[in-house]
């Protein structure tokens, strides 16, 4: 029986789908015939054309001060983000997103392989990274200012060390729930440890070293904008915070409309790479379950 | 090696790499490699903490942080149980709102931070909306899929035995999507902490995020402080995703899916 010391880490995954395929809500079974795909597209596109109609006509006569008008909110976008010089602020924030997501991604995945290679390093430092992992990231800020000073630096060092977590604790996890049949195999065919490791370990947990990776992702943007919020001078969450604090609700609006958008993007993004990546995953899960 | 030492290596060995990277630490500041303005020794760092632990403002601001936590999670895993469940029996219902949560599920809820303190102000009502939001999208996912993942032949055996409405609801719905429930809850409670720290380091509400942010604006001198709250907060992570984490596996014990787990675990071993 196995007796854990802490609770050994589980990762976003327990039973049944992974973080990465629970989510996917939007991914219907494709439809045979051009009806059914047309009436799917329906289906999916009605409540939200319905609610934002609702925001749109609600607002419309709104005199509120934290709750404007759509229609000026999407003028002033256009005016911000488009014609003005608000996206600029964008570049800092996508450079530091993603360096640091990058960063942090790489050292998750190299980390996650190592410690799933030697289990005694795994077993002992086990209570150090369950603690790494549990501890909320936005508290070290302050922490990393103090390290890095207040710039973009500390913001892709806290960044990097937020995306880790999740990335390594699902990388140890999908390497270990790989059949042990599958090495016997390999050994068997006398495989070098490196083909081993790119034809068999990593594609072997690389569905849910793709979990892993889309958790440290949603992290990363967190972090994204916590950092910009604290002593920071630029970048799209400095941007929000200064328009709340001058109280230029529409100008506020516009940067949580950006970065509601970002944060769609990103994850569609994701996926579309996902399925790209993982194509032989899906299509073989595909069959499985017809 | 009999089983009683194996036990106690079991316990030792990471014990022991705790304080090894504990001494790691005070080595690393004491050595000089970190000045004391940039990281603060081992030792000055746990004196704070236990000058810290017997002030009523550390269990203070650990009470704000916790009630937030709990308030949120409260409201957040209600609101999911119930819609989420009643979007799940209707196909229809599932598959418009499928998008709208998606949408909202991708916005960061801290996007939303600094409206929420324009209108709440910086109050404990402004952490717990915030809480509620981020909570609420992923947790109605799990719920979702809890419910529609059961099996059709329970649900028809309850039909057909005329246990209905809410009887059904508690006795038949809940326990066999709680493992998803389960799974949602611990995730949601690590988010739900992250949200009451970042609502107090960035809106300035009372609690362990703001006590960090204000013993780094105290200068080098507060940096043991500081550090002291960020040890709390590591701990108070611990304790809550360890507690999710035991309810996950104790009060699940009789669903199929622990029982896989447990027999994965003993079939590793052999």
């Amino acid at each position: 029986m196995s007796q854990t010391i802490l609770p050994e880490v589980v990762p976003e995954r327990a039973d049944g789908p992974s973080i990465g395929e629970t989510t996917d809500l939007l991914v219907t079974p494709r439809g045979r015939s051009r009806g059914t795909v047309v009436r799917n597209v329906l289906i999916a596109v009605w409540l939200p054309i319905v609610l934002l109609a609702a925001w749109w006509f609600l607002s419309a006569s709104s005199t509120s001060p934290f709750f404007p008008p759509l229609s000026r909110i999407l003028e002033e976008w256009w005016n911000q983000w488009v014609i003005g010089d608000a996206k600029f602020q964008l570049s800092s924030s996508l450079r530091n997103l993603l360096l640091g997501y990058a960063g942090g991604a790489l050292i998750g995945v190299v980390f996650g392989t190592l410690l799933w290679r030697f289990p005694p390093v795994r077993r002992v430092s086990n209570p150090i990274i369950y603690f790494l992992y549990v501890l909320p990231a936005p508290a070290l800020l302050p922490a990393m200012i103090a390290l890095f000073g207040i710039g973009e630096l500390r913001q892709i060092a806290l960044i990097s060390f937020g995306a880790i977590w999740p990335t390594l604790l699902n990388t140890l996890d999908g390497m270990r729930g790989i059949d042990q049949v599958k090495f016997d195999t390999a050994r068997a065919m006398k495989l070098s440890p490196v083909r081993i490791l790119f034809s068999l370990v990593l594609p072997g947990a690389g569905p849910q070293i793709a979990a892993g990776l889309r958790a440290s992702l949603q992290t990363s943007i967190i972090l994204m904008v916590v950092t910009e919020m604290v002593a920071a001078k630029q970048g799209i969450g400095y941007f929000i915070l200064q328009a709340q604090t001058v109280f230029a609700v529409t100008t506020m609006w516009t940067g949580i409309l950006t970065l509601a958008i970002i944060g769609t993007v990103a994850n569609y993004v994701f996926v579309l790479v996902e399925r790209i990546v993982l194509r032989w995953y899906y299509r073989s899960r595909a069959l499985g379950n017809s | 090696m009999n089983a009683t030492t194996r036990r106690s290596v079991r316990w030792l060995a990471p014990a022991a790499a705790v304080v090894v990277a504990l001494l790691l630490w005070q080595l690393v500041t004491a050595g000089g490699l970190f000045r004391a303005d940039q990281f603060p020794t081992m030792f000055d760092t746990v004196q704070a903490l236990g000058k810290a632990v017997a002030t009523p403002a550390y269990w203070m601001s650990i009470g704000s942080t916790l009630q937030a936590w709990f308030l949120g999670m409260v409201i957040a895993s209600a609101l999911a149980i119930t819609i989420g469940s009643a979007l799940a029996f209707n196909d229809f219902a599932f598959r418009s709102a499928a998008s709208v949560i998606e949408i909202f599920k991708a916005i960061p809820a801290i996007a939303i931070l600094p409206l929420v303190i324009l209108v709440l102000g910086s109050t404990l009502p402004m952490k717990v909306f915030l809480i509620t939001f981020g909570v609420f999208w992923p947790l109605v996912i799990q719920v979702i899929y809890g419910v529609r993942s059961m099996d059709p032949i329970v649900l028809d055996t309850a039909k057909a035995l005329g246990v209905g409405g809410l009887r059904r609801f508690v006795t038949i719905t809940i326990p066999s999507a709680s493992p998803y429930i389960a799974t949602g809850l611990r995730i949601a409670s690590a988010s739900a902490l992250i949200l009451a720290v970042v609502s107090e380091l960035v809106g300035g509400a009372a609690g362990i995020g703001r006590n960090i942010l204000q013993a780094q604006n105290g200068g080098s001198s507060a940096y043991p402080v500081m550090y002291a709250y960020i040890l709390t907060a590591g701990l108070l992570g611990i304790v809550l995703t360890g507690a999710f984490f035991l309810l996950e596996r104790n009060v699940m014990h009789w669903h199929e899916s622990q029982r896989n787990i447990r027999s994965n675990a003993e079939g590793a071993l052999r």
